[in-house]
């Protein structure tokens, strides 16, 4: 067995869509620019309208068009908005495999580091059993909403980005930029679910979450022994799992803005051992994307441009058929 | 009458009453101060099996994500937990075993030949072979192991090495759990004769190798003799 998996080569089974990561890298790229955002995203419309055919996303493609990513990520998830349920889903479903890819992930170091220390070997191990249980909690979760494994195409984007080939730089992307921003993900869920009174949710998302402070606390510990005595190796860790970060940002929906969907979860982020001054480097820089305004008014043509566009296919089918 | 002594004294005169037993009498314990391994042989063992138990961590660690299989995926994250902790235990006896209070990550392969085994059984990569990969630990090695730890268990020194027993007692147990795991995902996955000759094929190829190499300790050979 080789060392050190391409993204494209983690096993699923049937039931699953991939996604194209492409869209999720351009999102943490975006500027503060209507028009820029609006041509992008029509560039990409052909391929996330593929990666969306035939899974629950397709409604969503159909009534906001390509740019409906933008509208689901930047409003916080409320029980009260229309399509609640629908962007509930989504999130728990993205959870559900970013969870599978935790679960790689931490696996997948036990096999790519051979010759790393034995305690890390142990912590990587207990992270594997920890992030299988989350597959499972999540799983039950999703069925428990009424969603089921595959209806949304799945993003690698996670993995891609934070399985390095370096050890140090592998826990500093896996153990603290992912398992940082699944921190701020669950403190949100179970927000959303006392919010809502479901306490099946609320309890299993707190367990899940206390796991993932230990996750961090392993990162954080292993990033300062791989680089004890190396400032400059510690420096390219520290900018590694900054442009994770800024990846896992997804232009400022997780962030410390007031509109974040996602807002950093500081108290957690500061048991698993976080400091202050990362926190704030983290708040300035997942906060430098596009502002809310730019994001719903980009949605908001793109939704016109693709609808347009929809009604003039319509239009166009039933002239042929006429003449 | 005097009063009864709670400590002994200087003199004979100066004993306490309190009955005289043998350290095995309550509760009879018939153990004899014999076993098969001295100090440096277990030591050696210990260091045999936690070099299987690593590698086994390290390779289904490395499958996780090569598996479409979602139970199996999930189920063997518990797998490589507990292998880890039997691994960990292991290399924790070896100091107590005079191997140096370095000595706790040490593993040693018996000979070439079980080395060589445990890169046939890590071979499996694509998705399409989890029959191959599950069948390596499941039906050959993990097998292998409980037989050469419950023997290490009866042949070692009772008193003496009773804490590598401890260790053992705790390992097989949970990898007996692993088995019946693994062997009932294989029962499933192999639910065509083509599919259950591929899982035979492959454990009788693995097996033959384990057989050649003189297993985790490479002693096999002789250990059969031994019980002959």
């Amino acid at each position: 067995m080789k060392r050190f998996l391409h993204h494209d080569e983690l096993a699923r089974d049937s039931r699953f869509v991939r996604q194209d990561n492409a869209q999720s890298t351009v999102l943490a790229t975006l500027p503060d620019d209507v028009d820029t955002i609006v041509n992008t995203f029509e560039q990409f419309s052909e391929m996330i309208e593929g990666s969306v055919k035939g899974t629950a996303a397709e409604p969503l493609f159909e009534s906001y068009g390509p740019g409906f990513a933008l509208t689901i990520l930047n409003e916080p998830i409320d029980p009260d908005v229309p399509a609640s349920l629908t962007r509930l889903l989504l999130r728990m479903h993205g959870i559900f495999v970013g969870e599978i890819q935790a679960l790689e992930g931490a696996a997948r170091s036990l096999w790519d580091f051979p010759d790393a220390p034995w305690d890390f070997k142990m912590n990587m191990a207990r992270q594997a059993w920890d992030e299988a249980r989350h597959v499972q909690i999540f799983e039950k979760l999703l069925n428990h909403l009424g969603g089921e494994v595959g209806m949304f195409p799945e993003s690698t984007f996670l993995f891609e980005c934070a399985c390095s080939e370096e050890p140090a730089m592998r826990v500093a992307g896996v153990n603290r930029g992912l398992e940082g921003l699944a921190c701020d993900v669950f403190r949100d869920m179970i927000k959303y679910a006392e919010k809502t009174g479901d306490e099946r949710m609320r309890q299993a998302v707190d367990y899940v979450l206390a796991d993932e402070l230990t996750h961090v606390r392993f990162g954080s510990e292993w990033v300062r022994e791989f680089t004890k005595d190396d400032p400059e190796h510690r420096k390219r860790v520290n900018e590694y799992r900054r442009t994770v970060d800024k990846q896992f940002s997804f232009g400022g929906a997780r962030s410390d803005r007031e509109d974040a969907a996602i807002p950093i979860a500081w108290d957690d982020r500061l048991e698993a051992g976080f400091t202050e001054e990362e926190l704030k480097d983290l708040a300035e820089l997942s906060s430098s994307g596009p502002t809310k305004k730019t994001l719903v008014e980009a949605a908001r043509i793109l939704r016109e441009r693709h609808l347009a566009k929809r009604e003039a296919a319509a239009n166009g089918s039933a002239s042929e058929a006429q003449s | 009458m005097s009063e009864q002594r709670m400590y002994p004294g200087m003199t004979p005169e100066e004993k306490t009453t309190f009955t005289p037993y043998s350290a095995f009498d309550i509760p009879a314990d018939l153990r004899e101060l014999t076993g098969r391994y001295d100090v440096e042989s277990m030591a050696r063992r210990c260091r045999n099996f936690r070099y299987a138990e690593e590698w086994l961590l390290m390779m289904m660690g490395g499958w996780i994500a090569t598996i479409p299989e979602m139970p199996v995926k999930t189920g063997l994250g518990k797998v490589i937990w507990e292998t880890a902790q039997a691994a960990d235990e292991l290399g924790k006896r070896l100091p107590e075993l005079r191997c140096g209070t370095k000595s706790v990550d040490a593993s040693e392969s018996a000979n070439e030949g079980f080395a060589a085994l445990i890169q046939s059984i890590s071979e499996p990569e694509r998705p399409d072979l989890t029959i191959e990969k599950l069948a390596g630990p499941f039906d050959v090695l993990m097998p292998h192991l409980v037989d050469v730890y419950e023997r290490t268990m009866r042949e070692t020194d009772q008193i003496c090495d009773s804490p590598t027993i401890e260790i053992l007692e705790d390992i097989v147990r949970k990898r007996r759990r692993h088995i019946t795991w693994g062997q009932e995902v294989l029962d499933r996955l192999c639910d065509t004769d083509a599919l259950r000759e591929r899982r035979r094929a492959r454990a009788a190829a693995l097996n033959q190798e384990l057989v050649k190499s003189g297993g985790v300790t490479g002693t096999l050979a002789e250990d059969r003799r031994a019980l002959n």
